[in-house]
């Protein structure tokens, strides 16, 4: 009986070891995720094509834009698909110094700012809702509102919704409104994180409730919820770091870590090629919002629904393994 | 065809994500009046104790600890020390961060004892309270605590106000547990002769088995303070100000020291209640055994 135990036991180790065996690749591809949704889409495209095309078995790390980015450095994260660049406040040295390889821009289309519910303007007659601020167009009309957005932790001020603190947006959001004199009628809140950020706005939003809150497009939120970008100076390099213009379009890079870079040149050219839109982007986060769909399926779907990126992106041996592998 | 060896069988898939996103939809939307007032309740008292905290100036909060320790233990170095680490706190920047901080916790542990404290008392005499309440105390303590801090930012809006509820319902199980615990296990004779004595239902648990079980519930007292102190910089996550939300800023910004800083405050926070709670405990079992 002792005997069978053992031999039953090495037998499985044996297996163990076999299967571990075939399953160990040489090259892995691990993609970092800063917790947003539009990143883990584009995680999820890449993926696909690693493995189909590049026969890179591909992981994902999540955690907050300050680890997976210190990560990217380490190597302990090889791809980052969509780095906001003017969030992180080192990236530039980063760059000219080769601690990462910029390989490309991913979209620059993207916008953010402060944002309110269309019927805290408008008003919403299919639920009841009369407009509460109807002359809202602009970031400096929110002076008039204040009462409106009311602080509930401070009732005699209003509450600005803030960026995440630690994103370079913040400080400029921060400046922003004082700027604009706001600080004196409002108090503007660190929600502490990107999902609390987005519970707030979801649940005001569910209620009918007026908000006012930093947000950004494209993202599941603005695509979901009908919200309105307030209006804001047009665009100037110097005075929109302090505060005083509308924020421009961010470029949105491809990074990679400079050990991956050498080590993968082949998908390497491919992620360079790599290149959506906001609108791109926003339809495929429509797709799994809509559909209950994983990162995956979408990555699938939205590879079969614009099936010329996949001739923009890679060469045509390439592009016919990952067709293949979507039929 | 599958394989049912290796991989779970489809066909016994159950989607539970659609019902819980829609009763939470569903109370956003219709509980919204009920929440509010909650929501408001606790922004009161909320206020009264930060009113209350912000009432003790540096010194005389120095002061006390200094006191107390002194009173507790006996020993001027460790007073000496207790006062200094709170006054490293000052030095470093960060005594008004403390006062927010504290005025989460001790708003969450009064909260969590107001409930906690009853709770525990019925389970003790009722076997049925208490197959019930069990699970319910292992789930609030073991679910991750971010799975209902969102909801409760959609229900309770972002700040101190939900940080206050998900701390109560992490802080609050060892209160019931040992509540009852205590009652449970006190001595059979000590009750019998009560009993005997003619003491009434009411008199036994008043004036006997609560006060017998006391060293007990004032070690779980302090462990309920040390787990909503163990809260601190997850709810900072949902808004919550103090001492968490500069631990946070200091992940966030990649800014070690501030990171840092405001962690070894925290540490120093932690260890002077606990010290102080526990002296308070021993001085209680002193008392107890000298009666």
């Amino acid at each position: 009986m002792k005997t069978l135990t053992k031999r039953l036991t090495t037998l499985a180790l044996a297996l163990m070891m076999l299967m571990m065996l075939a399953g160990a690749q040489a090259n892995e591809a691990i993609f970092g995720d800063a917790g947003w949704d539009s990143m883990k889409f584009h995680n999820a495209v890449a993926m696909l094509v690693a493995q189909e095309a590049y026969g890179l078995s591909t992981s994902e790390i999540s955690g907050s834009t300050a680890i997976t980015y210190n990560a990217l450095k380490t190597g302990d994260i090889h791809v980052y698909t969509e780095t906001w660049t003017d969030n992180i406040a080192p990236y530039p040295e980063d760059v000219s110094a080769g601690k990462v390889i910029e390989l490309g821009v991913n979209y620059a289309d993207n916008i953010q700012g402060l944002y309110v519910p269309r019927y805290v303007i408008e008003g919403d007659e299919s639920r009841g809702i009369a407009p509460m601020a109807p002359d809202l167009k602009s970031v400096s009309d929110l002076k008039d509102y204040a009462l409106i957005f009311q602080d509930p932790e401070d009732p005699r001020k209003g509450r600005i919704y803030g960026a995440i603190s630690g994103w370079m947006i913040d400080d400029v959001m921060r400046k922003k409104v004082a700027y604009y004199g706001l600080d004196a009628m409002y108090n503007y809140m660190d929600p502490g994180s990107d999902p609390a950020l987005a519970a707030a706005i979801v649940g005001a939003y569910e209620k009918g409730e007026p908000i006012v809150a930093y947000y950004w497009e494209p993202a599941w939120i603005t695509g979901k919820y009908d919200l309105v970008l307030l209006e804001d100076a047009p665009y100037e390099p110097e005075a929109f770091l302090r505060g005083e213009t509308e924020c421009p379009s961010i470029p949105l890079t491809v990074a990679v870590n400079p050990g991956f870079y050498e080590a993968n040149p082949e998908f390497c050219e491919f992620l360079s090629n790599y290149y959506s839109s906001s609108a791109l982007t926003s339809q495929a986060l429509a797709y799994i919002s809509d559909n209950d769909a994983s990162y995956e399926e979408a990555a699938r779907w939205f590879l079969t629904a614009h099936d010329e990126m996949i001739d923009d992106w890679l060469a045509e041996d390439k592009a016919a393994l990952v067709r293949a592998a979507l039929q | 065809m599958e394989n049912w060896l290796t991989e779970f069988p489809e066909a016994f898939s159950v989607d539970i994500r659609t019902p819980i996103d829609n009763a939470i939809e569903y109370m956003v939307v219709h509980w919204s009046g009920f929440f509010d007032k909650i929501s408001d309740g606790l922004r009161l008292v909320l206020l009264r104790v930060r009113m209350a905290v912000d009432l003790v100036p540096w010194w005389l909060l120095i002061l006390f600890v200094f006191g107390l320790t002194l009173l507790l233990t006996r020993k001027p170095a460790r007073a000496l020390l207790y006062a200094g680490m709170l006054f490293f706190i000052g030095m470093i920047g960060l005594w008004h961060m403390m006062y927010a901080t504290l005025t989460i916790i001790i708003t969450s542990v009064i909260i969590a004892l107001l409930l906690g404290f009853p709770l525990g008392v019925l389970v003790s005499f009722s076997n049925r309270a208490s197959k019930l309440v069990r699970p319910l105390l292992d789930t609030m303590q073991t679910m991750p605590s971010f799975v209902y801090l969102i909801p409760a930012v959609m229900l309770l809006g972002l700040g101190n106000v939900p940080a206050v509820v998900a701390t109560v319902i992490y802080a609050m199980p060892p209160i019931v547990r040992m509540t009852s615990h205590g009652i449970r296990h006190v001595d059979k004779e000590v009750v019998e002769a009560a009993q005997s004595f003619g003491s009434t239902r009411l008199q036994l648990p008043v004036k006997v088995l609560i006060p017998q079980a006391m060293p007990t519930i004032m070690t779980d007292v302090n462990q309920t303070i040390m787990m909503a102190i163990s809260m601190v910089v997850t709810c900072s996550m949902i808004g919550a100000t103090g001492l968490g939300a500069e631990v946070l800023l200091g992940i966030n910004r990649l800014e070690s020291g501030r990171g840092f800083a405001a962690g070894i405050a925290l540490v120093i926070v932690a260890i002077v209640i606990d010290r102080l709670t526990q002296g308070a405990v021993r001085e209680e079992g002193h008392s107890h055994a000298e009666a």
